[in-house]
């Protein structure tokens, strides 16, 4: 019931992350697709083509590097959570190959939780991140939108991740199998 | 006890933390935080940087190229090419001596330049090409050998994750190491081809070939894919020729992978969903450890290791040459044991400053792309060296009916092989360089 719970949760972010992921995708390419338009009107191959184009305001996407910069930070910490549940981080396991069970169940537990310490660091470090964003009002140089909005969305993907990472150092202590 | 001190005895505690099998990320973040907490003597340092670094690793224009790579992958995989890769190449190579392992290779390296890892590209193609090879009589150790072999070229032929992530570390034009991974990575696919063919004539048995197809069929074949060939020429064509920047690259590549997956009607609802949780783990994966990496090499900074290192390196006299071979000697030592890419993170901000002082008669951007290309080659190796190379458990895990003793025997001779590559490309820089 719990596992259940909580592996939606870790996939819901997952997903969430890939379509702003998907997102960007396309602003970038209709970006992309925009500047070169919109020079290659201007160089006047397109004839009277040109003109029309540019006066519809065809063109690079106003802003795509920040908005860029934004979604993917949210991305990745969406991210995080899924990685912690499937336990896909990268590690080296062949030292420890030959030691037994009893000793890696112990190694893998331990650092499930010394990970799940950092992770809630991270997390609290975000919050005060995010606290002086909001204090100062930065915003983004050209669309100029609250940096902290982003720092606040990738906040509350770290709050999942902590919890989930939470989840697997219990699950590991009390020596159940991750799925 | 001395920063210095401080910053040569962090690597093997790092290296300890690794073997006792803490995830390579957290062991980073770990020496990182602990060596800043007692260089500045206190906590606040670290607190800082916690708060604003994090943000703006995840943050990074440069570095959101590697999710975008990572899902163009993906919906590559899923694109149907995997296969018309492997049917073109069949067609032209396929009666040949070895021929339909010659057509895994092939294939491999046409995988490769629409996916920007290596293991993705070995799975990939042994879905497609094993049971190919089983039908044509192939022995099952040979034909997975192959196929880890030719999936270590998903890395080499660009678009290449790894080499994004070592051109953001040496600061070098990512552009330019793509250009100049083109030609290393068309010569190992010869190399591996040169030794399947040798292969078959030492143990003819355990190959098979299929009748010569007529020209008319094999260009239908070859015909099939054009998409590929299009989204490679796009993406790697583009940010060389400055169309676009890197990050764009990418985004056009996942675009193109994904619109031929739709067209193929592969891509549903389900292998949509998949395909992101791929991206995302690997995402996840890949950000923790540069994450560790960005804490670890901002302590090493701190203690000024690696600008003493390499004048000690310079100091001594050494030959340029023999640093530069007990460098790719270690690498082929880690490789046996870590990813390329935490290796990579944890080693170039250590070793780049010792080769950035040694004279090898070339600019520096000439020696870090040069350098970046071998070293690239050489933590491949370690993927497909027994008893411990990733790529050759992933696909011997797709075979159950061979043993790994099998899969170890023949995939020395792609081994031999990567060796004799990297010995050419050391002596001779110019087949790297000529195209940047």
């Amino acid at each position: 019931m719990v596992h259940t719970l909580i592996a939606g949760l870790a996939r819901l972010m997952a997903l969430l992350g890939g379509i702003v992921l998907c997102t960007l995708v396309l602003t970038v390419c209709i970006s992309v697709l925009g500047r070169e338009v919109n020079d290659v009107a201007h160089a006047g191959y397109l004839g009277p083509l040109g003109p029309w184009l540019l006066g519809l305001g065809i063109g690079p996407v106003t802003g795509d590097f920040e908005l860029v910069e934004a979604g993917i930070a949210f991305a990745i910490f969406a991210f995080l959570p899924l990685t912690q549940l499937t336990g896909t981080h990268a590690s080296v396991d062949i030292f420890t190959a030959g030691v037994g069970p009893r000793v890696n169940d112990f190694l893998a537990a331990f650092w499930s939780l010394v990970m799940a310490v950092a992770i809630i660091l991270i997390t609290w470090r975000l919050f005060a991140g995010m606290q002086d964003k909001l204090r100062y009002g930065e915003t983004t140089y050209l669309i100029q939108f609250p940096i902290w909005w982003a720092y606040a969305a990738s906040f509350a993907a770290a709050i999942t991740a902590s919890i989930i990472s939470i989840y697997c150092a219990v699950l590991r202590f009390t020596g159940k199998r991750l799925g | 006890m001395s920063d210095l001190a401080l910053g040569y005895l962090s690597f093997p505690v790092l290296l300890a933390l690794i073997f006792l099998r803490a995830p390579i990320g957290l062991a980073m973040l770990l020496c990182g935080i602990g060596g800043i907490w007692m260089v500045t003597d206190g906590t606040t340092v670290f607190m800082a940087k916690l708060k604003s670094e994090v943000y703006s690793t995840f943050s990074s224009y440069s570095l959101s190229i590697i999710p975008m790579f990572l899902l163009m992958g993906q919906f590559a995989t899923h694109s149907g090419m995997s296969r018309a890769l492997f049917k073109a190449a069949e067609a032209w190579l396929g009666h040949r001596k070895g021929g339909m392992a010659m057509a895994a290779v092939g294939a491999c390296a046409g995988f490769g330049a629409i996916c920007g890892s290596s293991l993705a590209t070995a799975a990939t193609m042994s879905r497609v090409a094993l049971p190919e090879l089983k039908k044509y009589g192939y022995s099952g150790g040979f034909s997975t050998a192959t196929l880890a072999a030719g999936g270590t070229l998903g890395i080499l032929i660009p678009p290449s994750v790894i080499l994004v992530i070592y051109a953001i570390l040496t600061e070098q034009n990512i552009a330019k190491l793509f250009a100049a991974a083109v030609i290393p990575g068309v010569l190992a696919a010869i190399g591996y081809m040169i030794t399947i063919a040798i292969y078959v004539r030492l143990y003819p048995d355990q190959a098979g070939t299929h009748p010569r197809l007529p020209y008319g069929e094999r260009i239908r074949a070859l015909g099939a894919v054009w998409p590929v060939l299009l989204v490679f020429a796009l993406v790697v064509g583009g940010i060389y020729n400055g169309w676009f920047t890197p990050t764009e690259g990418a985004a056009v590549g996942a675009m193109g992978t994904g619109l031929i997956a739709l067209f193929s009607r592969s891509l549903n609802w389900a292998v949509f969903r998949d395909s992101i949780y791929q991206t995302a783990t690997g995402t996840g994966m890949i950000f923790f450890i540069v994450l560790g990496a960005g804490f670890y090499n901002g302590f090493l900074a701190l203690t000024q290791m690696p600008q003493e290192l390499s004048a000690w390196v310079t100091g001594q006299g050494f030959s340029p040459w023999a640093v530069m071979v007990m460098i790719l000697l270690l690498y082929l030592v880690l490789g046996c044991l870590m990813d390329s890419l935490s290796m990579i993170l944890l080693t170039i901000p250590i070793f780049w400053p010792v080769i950035q002082t040694l004279d090898f008669g070339m600019t520096t951007e000439e020696v870090a792309i040069w350098f970046g290309i071998i070293v690239l080659i050489v933590v491949e190796v370690g993927l497909i060296t027994p008893p411990v190379g990733m790529n050759l458990f992933i696909i011997n895990n797709m075979d159950k009916e061979t043993p790994m003793s099998a899969t170890y025997r023949s995939v020395l001779f792609f081994v031999g092989s990567d060796i004799v590559r990297v010995v050419i490309l050391m002596l001779f820089p110019v087949i790297t360089l000529v195209l940047i």
